[in-house]
């Protein structure tokens, strides 16, 4: 090795998703407004305004845990397409992306049980990259804090290498290998809160997966919430604030916006609905489902309304014993 | 002289949870891994501190476990600390996590782990697996990582179709070499049948206990590699009455998960 040279020992042969740190920067300067503006809208208004065709996608939590749930629903239902999906700790949002023909390329974290979509990816018809659940967080963490990756040691030694954006290195201080991991600047997340205020800021309550992170990191951010609150309450509470508002392009005011799964402090999941999705096996069922539940409804309150109805939701409500640390 | 009838997934649940240390970190994978932390709490290690991916550190979860509930309320019940993904598997890469518990879709007799896909062309699965999930991290990081799965010739392999989380030896070199960080790996598997460690000298997976009533063919006849087999095979008990009652009245109720696998009925 050349005295003063950086070693390089392996890479990752996969397509990546990149943004230098200074494009984001510039991206951050000239699109992001400072300005106490008020961005509460329809969720039909955030999605066609700041979710494009192309677009890549992260969100926050899980699929059962105050999943952005609603929003997801309005980006299949207004048929975006090309979206390249980053599935950290999911279980069924890349499924239905992939089933309303909105994804076609995934960054594999978890993408859970659902066999229609592990049927997809065996037919190739949906192009998989690998990560996990450690390393696509890492990746947004990098992304969040402006630099261009971040040295990690996982991956390390496995087949997912081969399979991602990685890139293993001598490091100079230790000299022994590490993963570069790229940062990840997603174009646009989606993330439902517990309450959020008109300007954007947010709050979560339970563990936040990576909140913070995933908003920090990203070009646009739609948030939808079960509350709406005053801006003052953020000001009494600041350890509280989980996102603030500069850092938000829109917010939905949605309850039950994480159905079918629950929201800590609010309601449970639906554990038949979830029954429901984790069996679409075929192409007939996915597409029957979609039509059921997103297409065949106009919107958020009328999915509420029509196909999950007042006693589900109430009983639901009436299933969140369990309050403390949530509010 | 009595009779217990018992599942082998709750032999594999018990016999894990009897292996977990008092007053140490564990870090925990979804699913039968968050039952064996659970009775383990219950029966034998009340100070255990659980450490989710999702960000909960030390909760003391509420049962009856019920499986999917993974991040909810149940499941980060009176946690110590709530935080983000990036904090949880950062304490593991820094080394405050003592154990890890995954289970495995398929192993290899070095202890690398597939939960990717079965085939030899990754283009062109036979079959597809969810992906990593934190699984990667956990046997990357922790200490000690035990893995608990179903004993089947089709999940212990020779070679891993994909190599998702890191074993002991990767073609032929040891996971050091790679960077891994030092004296960590695979510590345990265990699984329907009988129990496994990892030999110091050739770091493969060694046969160290078989549950009671089964010969050590009649485990090993059920792999697609040869093992070793420890001079001293000890005999493993099969679940104990009080074992079975947390199990089956507290934890899991409805069966969601200990009533899955094949039934033993043993005089004890």
């Amino acid at each position: 090795m050349a005295s003063g040279m950086i070693e390089i020992l392996d890479r990752g042969k996969a397509e990546i998703h990149f943004v230098s740190p200074d494009d984001f920067r510039e991206f951050v300067k000239n699109k992001k407004n400072r300005g106490l503006r008020n961005k509460l809208m329809e969720e039909k208004e955030a999605v066609k305004k700041f979710v494009s065709n192309g677009d890549y996608i992260a969100y926050d939590f899980s699929s059962l845990t105050r999943g952005p749930q609603s929003l997801l629903r309005e980006i299949i239902r207004q048929e975006k397409r090309r979206l390249w999906v980053c599935a950290k700790f999911t279980l069924y949002e890349s499924a239905l992306l992939v089933g309303g023909g909105c994804a076609d390329k995934i960054d594999v974290g978890f993408i859970g049980w659902i066999p229609y979509l592990l049927g997809e990816a065996e037919k190739g018809r949906v192009k998989l990259y690998e990560w996990s659940n450690g390393s696509l967080t890492y990746r947004l963490l990098a992304g969040a804090m402006g630099i261009p990756f971040i040295p990690a040691r996982d991956l390390l030694g496995t087949d997912i290498i081969k399979h991602s954006g990685t890139i293993i290195i001598k490091d100079p201080f230790s000299e022994i290998p590490v993963a570069l991991l790229p940062a990840l600047n997603p174009d646009v997340s989606i993330i439902h809160v517990q309450e959020a205020d008109i300007y954007g800021n947010a709050r979560v309550y339970g563990p936040t997966v990576a909140t913070l992170e995933t908003a920090m990191a990203s070009k646009k951010v739609i948030i939808s919430a079960e509350r709406i609150i005053e801006t003052i309450e953020f000001r009494k509470n600041p350890n509280m604030t989980i996102i603030p508002y500069y850092l938000v392009d829109a917010v939905v005011h949605a309850p039950f916006g994480a159905y079918p799964g629950g929201t800590q402090g609010y309601y449970e999941m639906d554990a038949e609905h979830y029954l429901k999705l984790t069996s679409i096996t075929t192409e007939d069922e996915m597409q029957k489902y979609l039509e059921d539940y997103v297409y065949s409804v106009d919107s958020h309150e009328e999915f509420l309304d029509k196909r999950v109805g007042i006693s589900k939701l109430n009983e639901l409500v009436r299933k969140a014993e369990i309050l403390e640390g949530f509010r | 002289m009595s009779v217990v009838e018992f599942t082998d997934t709750e032999f594999m649940i018990c016999q894990a949870a009897r292996l977990l240390e008092d007053n140490k970190t564990i870090f925990i994978g979804w699913g039968i891994p968050q039952v064996v932390a659970i009775l383990a709490e219950r029966l034998y290690t009340p100070n255990i501190v659980q450490v989710f991916e999702f960000g909960a550190i030390g909760p003391q979860c509420r049962t009856p476990f019920l499986r999917g509930t993974m991040g909810g309320p149940q499941n980060t019940y009176r946690s110590l600390q709530w935080c983000s993904m990036s904090l949880a598997f950062s304490y593991a890469q820094a080394g405050y996590i003592d154990y890890g518990m995954l289970g495995a879709a398929q192993i290899d007799k070095y202890g690398n782990i597939n939960s990717t896909m079965i085939g030899e062309n990754y283009e062109q699965p036979k079959k597809r697996f969810p992906g990593s999930g934190g699984g990667n991290e956990v046997a990357s990081y922790c200490w000690k990582t035990i893995i608990v799965m179903s004993h089947e010739s089709r999940r212990f392999v020779e070679r891993c179709d994909f190599i998702t989380s890191p074993g002991h030896m990767i073609n032929g070199k040891d996971r050091e070499e790679f960077g891994l960080p030092r004296n960590a790996g695979p510590w345990r598997v265990i699984t329907s049948k009988g129990m496994f460690d990892f030999d110091e000298k050739t770091k493969q997976m060694r046969l160290i206990g078989v549950l009671r009533g089964l010969s050590i063919e009649e485990v090993v006849s059920e792999m697609s590699f040869k093992p070793l087999i420890a001079n001293d095979v000890i005999e493993l008990e099969p679940p104990n009455r009080e074992e079975l009652k947390v199990l089956r009245e507290e934890i899991d109720p409805y069966g969601l998960i200990i009533t899955k696998g094949k039934k033993i009925k043993m005089k004890v």
